[in-house]
C-alpha cells in the first residue's frame, strides 16, 4: 500500500471512525423504526441517519483514497442495549452518539492537522445530536469511560 | 543513490518525531499527559482563563434578579460543566512552585447585560467563540491535550442551543 500519504495510526483511527458510523447507521434504523413517525423526534432520527451514512461514505472514500480497503460494516450488529420503546430507542441512540463521538476523538491525536480538524468537527457533530437525544449535555465529549 | 533523497527525509522525519513519540508514550491514559512545553503552557493558562471568565459570567447572570427557577437549574448545569473543565485543565498545568505563573489569579467578577435575554445572548455568543477557538487550538498541541481541548470545544458547542432555547423562551 504506497502512496497513502497516511500513517499506519492515521489509518487504523480512520477504520475506527468508520466502524463507529457504520454501526451508528445500522444503529439509527433501528431508533426510527421505534419512534413515532408522526414525531418530531422521528424527523431527528431521520437527518441523524443521513448524517452517519454521509460521514460513514466519506471515510470509507478517504481510506480507499489512502490506498487502503475500507473494513466493511459486519452483516449484522448486537444492539448494545434492547430496544422496543422510543425511550430505549431514544437511549440507543445516545450511546450510538457516545461511541461515534469517542472514535473521532481518537482523530484529534493524530499528526495531521486536517485529521484532526476533521475528528474535531465531527465530535462536535456528534455531542450535539446526542446531547438532543440525552436533553441534557455532558462535560467532556467522547472521553466518557462508562460505555462500553 | 536514488534513495538517498529518501532516506534523509524519514532520517528528517524520526529526528522530528522524536520530542512528539517521547511526550505521546508517556501519555498512557488517555487523559495522561507530561509537563507540556512552554507554548502548550501559554495555551493552557489561556484556556484556563477563558474558563475562570466563562464561570465568572455564569455566577453574574444566575446572581442577576431576572432569572427563574427554571433558568436557574439549566444555567447551573451548564456552570457545573464550565467548572469540570476548569479542574481538567488545571491538572494539565504543572509549573514549578513558586513561579510568577502559578500565582496568577483568577480574573474579577464579570460584567453581563442586564436584561435576561440579551445576557443570555451574550453566554451563547462566549460559548461559541470559546468552542471555536479550542478547535483551532487542538491543532498544535500535543495528543493528549488535543484530545481534552477537542472534548471541551464539543461540549461548548452543545452549551449553545441550550442557551439559544432558555432565550426564545425566557
Amino acid at each position: 500500500m504506497t502512496g497513502s500519504g497516511l500513517s499506519p495510526q492515521s489509518l487504523t483511527a480512520l477504520q475506527a471512525a468508520l466502524a463507529a458510523e457504520q454501526a451508528a447507521s445500522y444503529g439509527y434504523g433501528v431508533v426510527g423504526a421505534h419512534l413515532n413517525a408522526s414525531h418530531a423526534q422521528s424527523s431527528s432520527a431521520n437527518s441523524d441517519w443521513v448524517a452517519h451514512q454521509l460521514a460513514r461514505d466519506s471515510l470509507a472514500a478517504m481510506i480507499t483514497a489512502a490506498g487502503a480497503n475500507p473494513v466493511p460494516a459486519p452483516v449484522a450488529y448486537q444492539l448494545p442495549v434492547p430496544v422496543s420503546t422510543p425511550a430505549e430507542a431514544r437511549s440507543l441512540a445516545v450511546i450510538l452518539e457516545e461511541k461515534v463521538a469517542r472514535a473521532y476523538l481518537g482523530l484529534i491525536a493524530l499528526p495531521e492537522q486536517s485529521l484532526r480538524a476533521l475528528g474535531s468537527r465531527e465530535l462536535t457533530a456528534a455531542a450535539l445530536r446526542g446531547a438532543a437525544w440525552r436533553r441534557a449535555t455532558v462535560a467532556f465529549p467522547g472521553l466518557a469511560t462508562s460505555i462500553k | 543513490m536514488a534513495d538517498g533523497p529518501n532516506r534523509r527525509a524519514v532520517l528528517a522525519a524520526s529526528a522530528a518525531a522524536v520530542p512528539f513519540l517521547v511526550s505521546g508514550c508517556r501519555g498512557v491514559q488517555v487523559l495522561g499527559t507530561p509537563p507540556p512545553p512552554a507554548p502548550d503552557v501559554r495555551l493552557l493558562r489561556s484556556a484556563i482563563l477563558t474558563e475562570q471568565l466563562m464561570i465568572s459570567r455564569y455566577h453574574a447572570v444566575l446572581a442577576g434578579p431576572a432569572a427563574s427557577s427554571g433558568v436557574t437549574a439549566k444555567l447551573s448545569a451548564l456552570l457545573t460543566e464550565h467548572e469540570q473543565h476548569l479542574v481538567e485543565l488545571k491538572s494539565r498545568l504543572i509549573v514549578p512552585a513558586g513561579s510568577a505563573a502559578s500565582a496568577r489569579p483568577a480574573p474579577g467578577r464579570a460584567t453581563v447585560p442586564a436584561s435576561l435575554t440579551d445576557a443570555l445572548g451574550a453566554l451563547s455568543a462566549a460559548e461559541h467563540a470559546a468552542s471555536r477557538r479550542l478547535a483551532t487550538e487542538l491543532l498544535t498541541v500535543p495528543p493528549a491535550l488535543a484530545q481534552l481541548l477537542g472534548s471541551i470545544s464539543a461540549s461548548e458547542a452543545t452549551h449553545v442551543p441550550v442557551l439559544d432555547q432558555l432565550r426564545r423562551t425566557s
